[in-house]
């Protein structure tokens, strides 16, 4: 174990507590200005700005820092991190008033990043996407793969009709790739079967027995292996410096206070407003529909079950009272928990995330793990749902396009064979 | 022809789909042609074997070899030669009787040795101390791979003036044996190829990867550790609490920018009510306490749904009420899907498992993974789709074919998945009769 630096500010110690605690957040976040500049940044210093935007935007950005991201121009990044924070809910308007050249706004953007820390464990979160991954991981549940949204430059569409069998040609090359991915996924698993059992019992440590891919990579190409090893450690460093901060941030806290007064109360609301896109009303439009519709399926299938329900409940003696009463308090305890889920930030409904693939004969886990057999249950109910869903989509359309045609006399409708 | 707005959003969403499509095949075409590679016979690594002169093979080990190699170096060098030349040997003897294990614990016999001697000449610091340090209780080890120290690799043996070319010929063994100066006679005679299949269980990965990786996962179960314990250093969150308020209250943004928010949440809730849902009806009760809960639920549901709807109108009304300037091509910013999960990347606190026993049990979890994520994609296009193409035909009047046309087409992408098209007889009346 590495040696645990528990040492608290003492006030003794006071002078030195908070350029260490911001040395310790420099340390750890990634492509973080120097700690002078933070303390530059509370008096409105111009050249914090620019790097606090860079910040902002490395830390707001769903997507590990690439080429492509990184080379957006400070006034295109600027903007950007103006959109995300208001839909995060960010409360002040100042920011959202700083010029989008990026040359000012240091204290602001100094309280961004203050908000963004005090919200959730941004540190860990943003060390958790930088990860070295050392095994071969398959996510279980797809929310991930969702989560990725287009940073990348809008392409705005120049064609402005287009011809409906042009969608359907792009909904066939799009099945045309998913079978091509399948297959392609079918082959990686069968070389990762026989990766790991090949190097079965190379590993130090005994719960995982074989290796991976990339630590077998790694043996191969000792270059390679090098530069993994340098992430390795700097990913450690950057762990050592979070632990650090977790330890001393209440100084931070404390400082930030100072910060946020020395600024100037916000005035009354502003007359005008400022040019930031919000979520597409089509998105808005989309949703009302989707939870009308939700909405109506659920009313029907209750007052369904509610009419039959009547017509037993007669039948039942008097100590269902209690278990009825039992029955409503799990309930609405249940639904309460669901409510909760999507109302606070990091609900969860059940485990996920990528887990790193191990190939055991052993019928009994030697320490924590999910049996693919399980994962593989979870995943049929899912499909089953979506199925359905989808079926009942289709269906809806059938009707509404069959009552649309209904409407022309004279019309035949000869449907497809059916599968 | 659709018109414009239209066309533009459904092709965007298709496009987007596409798109995240053609990034997972990508990324696991990288992952096949890795693994393709390791399966393979490993080729020696691109950095260059050096030319077996005593001069020059110094000056290349580089700036850490300043210092001239100790008598202890030599010697144990010598150790190398004659491990190598006996491995030699016995490989050549029992590869006429086979391969077996009891050749392979021969080899690891003979390697251990090698690479015990191997590894002070092969760090960078020249006294012999590193010995003992390096020397592990391991039995087997991959002969030709010092396997605990990556940077160095190379091989010396100065005095004799023969050595061996280490470099480049670090994983392939005929490339240690060929060199004539140490094995003159039984090198050529061996051409054996590293292969995963044979050798993968004498791999051993490298000391300081070992070390580094395990430093790694203890720091993070310290970090995981202490956010559990958050609760407990109250001070902190005390502090972080009333700064959060304290930036709220002195806030003068107008109720609707912050909707966005709202939005997103109300999302994820119309997904998270709309699984459950189907939970509960593909559900069997089996006796009527279950059917009674279900009926509750259901009930519940129903009540959650229509509050989520009745806020999300009132931002509806809030939003309409304020006026935006046009807005030009923009980045988009946070994700648009509401996920059922919860969305975000959680710490990796525990290292999680997936355990299987056959690579056939892989094969259906990999496969019904990607069937799920097409599914759903599937189920938000048809979404799409239906809320662009329907609103649009029932729109239109139906005037004569190009309507059919749509129609049709329409069908097609909305009932069958874009995949089956129907058959639209018109039945003229008889006194309409007319050739085409």
């Amino acid at each position: 174990m590495g040696r645990r630096r528990l040492r608290r500010p003492d006030p003794a110690d006071a002078a030195r507590a908070l350029p260490e605690a911001i040395a310790a957040l420099s340390r750890t976040l990634p492509a973080a200005p120097s700690p002078e500049t933070f303390r530059r940044a509370k008096f409105d210093h111009p050249e914090a700005a620019p790097a606090l935007w860079r910040l902002l935007f490395r830390v707001l950005s769903p997507l590990p820092a690439d080429g492509a991201s990184a080379s957006l121009a400070l006034e295109a990044q600027a903007r950007w991190v103006k959109s995300a924070l208001r839909s995060q809910g960010y409360p002040r308007r100042a920011l959202v008033q700083l010029p989008d050249d990026g040359s000012q706004g240091g204290r602001e953007l100094l309280l961004a990043l203050a908000w963004l820390l005090a919200r959730g464990p941004l540190p860990e979160r943003l060390l958790t996407q930088s990860h070295v991954r050392l095994g071969d991981e398959i996510p279980v549940c797809e929310c991930e793969a969702l989560a990725s949204p287009g940073l990348s430059a809008p392409s705005v569409e120049a064609e402005g009709f287009v011809d409906i069998r042009h969608l359907q040609w792009l909904m066939g090359k799009l099945r045309l790739q998913w079978r091509n991915l399948m297959a392609s996924q079918q082959e990686q698993c069968a070389l990762l079967g026989k990766i790991h059992s090949y190097t079965r019992g190379c590993h130090s440590d005994r719960s995982l027995g074989h290796l991976s891919v990339t630590e077998t990579e790694l043996l191969r190409d000792p270059e390679g292996g090098r530069q993994l090893l340098r992430r390795l450690e700097m990913e450690n460093a950057r762990l050592e410096a979070a632990l650090e901060w977790r330890h001393r941030e209440l100084i931070f806290w404390q400082w930030m206070d100072t910060v946020l007064d020395a600024c100037s109360p916000e005035a009354s609301p502003v007359t005008f407003l400022p040019r930031i896109p919000e979520p597409g009303p089509g998105a808005v439009r989309l949703l009302a529909r989707e939870l009308q519709t939700l909405q109506e399926e659920l009313r029907e299938a209750a007052e369904a079950r509610r009419a039959a329900w009547q017509a037993v409940v007669g039948g039942h003696g008097p100590e269902w009272r209690a278990a009825r009463r039992a029955l409503q308090t799990a309930v609405a305890q249940d639904l309460a928990a669901l409510q909760r889920a999507w109302e606070q930030d990091e609900g969860r409904a059940r485990p996920h995330g990528p887990r790193r693939l191990v190939r055991t004969d052993a019928k009994v886990p030697g320490g924590p793990g999910l049996w693919a057999a399980e994962a593989t249950e979870a995943l049929r109910a899912r499909e089953a749902c979506l199925e359905a869903a989808l079926r009942q989509l289709q269906g809806q359309c059938r009707q509404e396009l069959a009552r649309l045609a209904g409407a022309r006399p004279g019309l035949i409708w000869v449907p497809p064979p059916a599968r | 022809m659709l018109p414009a707005e239209c066309s533009r959003r459904l092709v965007a969403e298709l496009r987007d789909a596409l798109d995240s499509c053609a990034e997972r095949q990508r990324q696991l075409e990288q992952s096949l042609r890795v693994s393709r590679r390791l399966l393979r016979v490993w080729e020696p690594a691109e950095t260059p074997a050096p030319e077996p002169t005593p001069g020059s093979e110094i000056n290349k080990e580089g700036p850490s070899s300043a210092c001239p190699p100790s008598p202890q170096d030599l010697k144990e060098l010598e150790l190398l030669t004659q491990a190598l030349e006996k491995a030699v040997r016995v490989r050549k003897g029992l590869s006429k009787a086979g391969e077996g294990v009891k050749a392979r614990s021969l080899k690891s016999g003979s390697a251990s040795t090698a690479t015990k001697a191997s590894a002070p000449p092969s760090t960078s610091r020249c006294t012999g101390s590193r010995a003992p340090e390096t020397k592990p209780p391991r039995g087997v080890h991959h002969p030709w791979v010092p396997a605990k120290d990556l940077p160095g690799r190379r091989l010396l043996l100065v005095g004799d003036g023969a050595h061996m070319g280490q470099g480049a010929g670090a994983n392939k063994p005929e490339a240690g044996l060929r060199d004539q100066q140490i094995v003159p006679q039984a090198a050529s005679q061996v051409p054996e190829a590293f292969t995963l299949k044979d050798k993968g269980a004498l791999l051993r990965l490298p000391e300081a990867f070992r070390k580094a990786a395990s430093r790694n996962a203890s720091l993070w179960a310290q970090l995981s550790s202490m956010q559990t314990r958050d609760s407990v250093d109250a001070a902190a969150a005390t502090a972080k609490t009333q700064f959060l308020q304290k930036m709220q209250t002195a806030a003068g943004l107008p109720s609707s920018m912050l909707s966005a928010a709202e939005v997103g949440r109300l999302q994820k809730a119309c997904s998270m009510l709309r699984l459950r849902m189907r939970e509960e009806l593909t559900a069997d009760p089996k006796d009527w306490t279950q059917e009674y809960r279900s009926l509750l639920t259901l009930e519940g549901l129903q009540a959650l749904a229509g509050q989520c709807l009745h806020r999300l109108q009132e931002l509806q009304e809030l939003r309409s009420a304020v006026v935006e300037q046009p807005q030009g091509p923009w980045p988009e910013g946070p994700p648009r899907a509401a996920l059922p999960c919860g969305g975000g990347a959680d710490p990796a606190w525990s290292p999680q498992l997936l355990l299987y026993s056959s690579t056939q049990e892989l094969q259906t979890l990999a496969a019904l993974r990607l069937r799920v994520a097409m599914l759903d994609q599937q189920v938000h296009l048809e979404k799409v789709l239906m809320a662009e193409l329907l609103p649009l035909l029932s729109e239109q009047e139906p005037l004569g074919r190009p309507w059919l046309a749509l129609c049709r087409a329409a069908h097609c992408l909305l009932c069958e998945g874009g995949q089956r098209f129907l058959t639209v007889l018109q039945d003229e009346p008889a006194d309409r009769l007319s050739p085409p």
